[in-house]
């Protein structure tokens, strides 16, 4: 076979491979969508093999380029767009078959990198025909494709069957192929941590924070399910503040639970947590009891022994109202009114002014609350702050997220004399209609106060639900420039409305998708969570199905003849053997217009004649103008065998 | 074309020689392809593209990426279903007829074969090998294709067509399919000729020849051209009036009757003399003269004209080697 491909192959090739690619060029910037244009442009024009230093050099050249513009930041991102440079790039190198064949597999990565970004409905549509290039160009280069180009149209045609007839399969692989629960590895280009909250709350990890849109856990409700502006998810919590940086104690989990009882309803529920590489298990807020297998510390969090590595489940009972039945120790009390020193003089003075003008602590609380409802605005892209932070904040930007109101906020009680604490954790989370579940994503990561009110215990105050809707300027969407998945989460809840059904239908039959929900597909048939030999039963049923169906297409496929007198005649057939006058596979259609003539007195002359004239028309040297042939298709579907007189008058 | 073969197609091959391969000996035709004889086994494309998928199916379980998912179950979907077009294709195919004009030993067989196709269904990107020669062809619906391959004559006598391959790497080049063709055909192979021309054995006859090509220059007879006739021997400008080719026969004395005994080139090595008498019977047959040939146990002739040109130079093929059957000299 030759060894260099047709120019018309190579470049169908490289237009399948620029396909792929296309998906990606939305999400770099717009001098890498310039540079990755012009390697394309280059690799359909390019006609013999670049010297290998040049392409050497062509390649460290759009790497380094790369590299830049990722600032060197080795990532998921970066990742992507460097493999689809070399992609482009290797266009320039494809000139055997060989070559193609290699370019054309490795384009399938495009689409799947482009996955790992983004899943939303643009890309889907965008990588669709990317798939049926690819196929077009594997189909192509089975031949000698000279004129590849010219046929595209009609090979993306059978391609396109091809597609619809894989359908079957490839549904009942998607949804019956066993699912991993567990992640093998992590996300390219994340944090090396677990995706859980840390022990500090510091701004520039928090941005991280909620940007990540890995799930944390899911959560299933026995029984009653709470408001969704009432699921706070309990973390780490955290007491110390030096100025810039929350954090904890890492001691502080070995302290002994305090005394409560719960008043008015409780809630329970069953809980997956992914593995967060860290000690503490989200439980809803209050925690009455520590989940198996853990121990609550005095700040009503659970803790485990051991990180959580592998995907756990537990079951908790959660109460909202708790009374707080013994007094703060002094020790949490000097820890909750503990400020860092010689900062922030502005809000502490605010703060000693208005508790004097408030008539109890309440009151105080409310105070502060209106001022931020009135004043504060929620932006992620808040702007950074200076060594007095809370003052910064309070009387200069006045525009941050939940890590900005908290701390602001336990501040302006500290020093206002109010014992208050930091708790991190998740708030909302994302109710999976179809699974009946609650989805909480690592951006649903939250931080909130909590203040000791004499005679209530701890009680949980969120300044950032308190800011005005109207003042929410940016969201965690806005912010990355695109629509994140199952955003509507949360105490935020207003923020990311949606009301699309399609896009949820969308989400919940395939976007959402996963091991929890494979497991309850079995429900029909009264299995309520399958174990995994069941899920291989079903998938091997169905594939069985899917694989039953297209096989029963294609051997009844038949080819369509373009040609509207083979069609004719083909119709004509099959009438006639309807009819019971069915022609021999053998026989030629000379001979069995003859004997059809015999079989049907009535229309001989009619017979004889088409027959003839498709004999002619079939095998005959002279060509017939395209006037009679449309005749003769004509005639031909026109035709209806009529039953011979006897068998009517038997009737 | 000569066709290269990859290591997919080798291993193919070597499973040829199992027994267990269908057909398990030659068949007669016409040959109909079953399902039972067609093979098929992945490309080097094939396995790579098996092995990206794989690599893309363990990201995309492990992200639980569902569209990365859904991309690669339609991808293997398809797949899966060329393997069983690629099967399709070929199962239906039949071999009608295998032919070859009979050439001299030494000389290019040009092997014809006919083949027609059962259903509704379009053939295309077949290739059909023997050896390393490959010839591409495509099948209309119901249509009927004769694909010729050279195949090289090795020595006179009977030659086994040996095993073909119809394959096809339709729709993906993911797979070969392909099924072993084993017709029974035995392809005749004329002795090849001495190269040197010899004198014919009487000194006469030589004389007879340059004669009867004088007298010859108008042919007493003129008959249709039959597969055989030498190119020599066709009356061009009457076959270009007549619109059909046309042969020359040329009118011969019984008095220049030729006569090639074996016995009388005793003396000369077996095989040699099998290619001297076959120069002499072409040689006679080119210039018109009427010739016989006699061999051991078989006398032909005097005639002249294709077909005893034809039954000389068979019975010529098919004497016994040497080796095999020593023969008395006389």
């Amino acid at each position: 076979m030759a060894d260099l491909l047709a120019p018309a192959l190579r470049k169908l090739c490289v237009i399948a491979a620029f396909a792929c690619a296309l998906p990606m060029l939305f999400q770099v910037s717009v001098l890498l969508v310039a540079c990755f244009i012009a390697i394309a442009i280059a690799g359909f024009i390019s006609n013999r093999p670049l010297p290998a230093l040049l392409r050497l050099l062509l390649t460290l050249l759009v790497g380094g380029l790369v590299m830049v513009q990722y600032d060197f930041d080795i990532g998921r991102d970066t990742a992507s767009a460097v493999l689809v440079a070399m992609l482009l790039l290797k266009t320039l190198e494809t000139h055997s078959r060989r070559d193609a064949r290699s370019l054309i597999g490795f384009s399938l990565f495009a689409p799947f990198a482009t996955f790992l970004q983004d899943q939303g409905p643009l890309m889907l549509t965008l990588s669709i025909p990317a798939v049926a290039m690819i196929l077009a160009a594997a189909n192509a280069l089975t031949g000698q494709g000279n004129n590849a180009l010219v046929n595209l149209p009609q090979r993306l045609r059978s391609v396109a069957a091809m597609l619809a007839l894989a359908l079957p399969l490839a549904l009942a692989g998607f949804w019956l192929f066993p699912r991993l629960g567990t992640p093998l590895w992590g996300l390219p280009g994340k944090s090396q941590q677990g995706n859980g909250l840390g022990d500090r709350m510091n701004p520039n990890d928090w941005i991280d924070i909620l940007v990540d849109d890995r799930t944390v856990f899911r959560v299933r409700f026995i029984g009653r399910e709470p408001a969704r502006e009432q699921m706070y998810w309990r973390g780490p919590v955290l007491w110390d503040f030096d100025g810039e940086i929350w954090s904890r104690n890492e001691l502080d989990q070995y302290s002994s639970a305090p005394d409560v009882s719960a008043q008015g309803a409780t809630f329970r529920y069953q809980l997956m947590l992914e593995p967060t590489e860290r000690q503490y298990l989200p439980t809803l807020d209050l925690p009455l009891g520590a989940p198996a297998g853990s121990r609550l510390s005095a700040e009503m969090t659970a803790y485990r022994r051991e990180p959580v590595q592998n995907l756990v489940s537990y079951e908790a009972v959660a109460a909202p109202l708790m009374k707080f039945n013994s007094a703060l120790p002094a020790t949490q009390r000097q820890r909750a009114l503990r400020l860092p020193p010689n900062r922030n003089p502005r809000s502490l003075a605010l703060a000693r002014e208005w508790r004097a003008e408030s008539a109890n602590d309440s009151a105080y609380v409310e105070r502060v609350l209106d001022w931020v409802r009135a004043d504060f605005k929620y932006s992620i892209s808040a702007p950074p702050l200076g060594r007095d932070s809370v003052d910064d904040f309070l009387f200069n930007t006045r525009e941050g997220f939940c890590q900005h109101f908290s701390s602001s906020f336990v501040v302006m009680m500290r020093a206002a004399g109010v014992p208050a604490r930091v708790v991190t954790g998740y708030a909302g989370g994302y109710k999976n209609l179809y699974g009946g579940y609650w989805s909480l994503y690592v951006r649903d990561g939250h931080a909130w106060a909590e203040i000791w009110l004499e005679g209530r215990g701890w009680v949980r105050v969120d300044p950032t639900a308190a800011v005005a809707p109207e003042n929410i300027l940016d969201t965690l969407t806005s912010v990355q420039g695109q629509e994140g998945l199952f955003v509507e989460g949360g105490g935020l809840s207003t923020l990311f409305d949606f009301n699309d059904s399609l896009k949820r239908g969308w989400n919940e039959f395939v976007l959402g998708f996963d091991a929890l929900r494979q497991q309850s597909l079995l429900k029909p048939v009264g299995i309520d969570s399958a174990e995994r030999w069941q899920l291989l039963l079903a998938l091997g049923i169905g594939a069985g199905i899917a694989l039953a169906i297209t096989l029963a297409t294609l051997l009844r496929q038949q080819m369509t003849t373009r040609d509207p007198v083979e069609r004719a005649w083909h119709r004509f057939v099959t009438r006639m053997a309807r009819a019971g006058h069915g022609k021999r596979v053998d026989e030629p259609a000379q001979t069995y217009g003859e004997r059809l003539a015999l079989s049907l007195p009535e229309q001989t002359e009619q017979l004889l004649s088409l027959s003839r004239r498709y004999v002619q028309w079939r095998y005959g040297a002279n060509q017939t103008g395209a006037e009679t042939l449309g005749r003769l298709a004509s005639d031909l579907e026109q035709f209806r065998p009529v039953r011979p007189r006897r068998h009517q008058e038997k009737k | 074309m000569a066709a290269t073969r990859d290591a997919v197609e080798r291993f193919g091959d070597r499973m040829a020689a199992l027994a267990l391969v269908r057909p398990k000996k030659p068949e007669a035709l016409p040959v109909r392809i079953t399902r039972h004889r067609v093979y098929i086994l992945p490309t080097g494309f094939g396995l790579f593209l098996s092995a990206i998928l794989a690599v893309l199916l363990l990201g995309a379980l492990n992200y639980n990426n569902n569209p990365a998912l859904l991309l690669v179950f339609l991808v293997a979907a398809v797949a899966h279903n060329s393997l069983v077009q690629a099967h399709l294709l070929l199962s239906g195919i039949q071999l009608k007829s295998v032919q070859a004009d009979p050439v001299h030993a030494g000389q290019t067989i040009n092997l014809r074969l006919l083949f027609d196709a059962q259903g509704q269904r379009l053939r295309d990107g077949l290739e059909i090998l023997h050896d390393d020669q490959q010839h591409d062809f495509d099948l209309a619906v119901a249509g009927e294709y004769e694909a010729s391959l050279p195949l090289t004559s090795t020595r006179r006598g009977w030659q086994e067509v040996g095993r073909l391959r119809l394959s096809t790497l339709r729709t993906l080049g993911l797979a070969r399919a392909w099924c072993w063709l084993r017709p029974d055909t035995q392809l005749l192979v004329y002795p090849a000729p001495e190269s040197e021309h010899v004198p014919f054995p009487e000194a006469s006859s030589g004389d007879d020849v340059q004669r009867t090509r004088q007298h010859g220059e108008q042919p007493h007879h003129l008959r249709d051209y039959r597969t055989g006739d030498s190119p020599r021997q066709i009356a061009w400008k009457t076959s270009a009036r007549a619109d059909r080719l046309l042969v020359r026969e040329y009118e011969a004395s019984a008095a220049h009757e030729i006569e090639f005994d074996w016995y009388q080139l005793a003396g000369v090595d077996y095989e040699a003399r099998i290619r001297r008498l076959t120069r002499w019977v072409l040689d006679a047959e080119c210039a018109g003269a009427r010739y016989a040939l006699k061999i051991p146990g078989e006398q032909l002739g005097p005639d002249r004209g294709p077909e005893h040109r034809h039954a000389c130079l068979r019975a010529l093929a098919l004497m016994p080697s040497s080796s095999t059957e020593p023969l008395p000299h006389g």
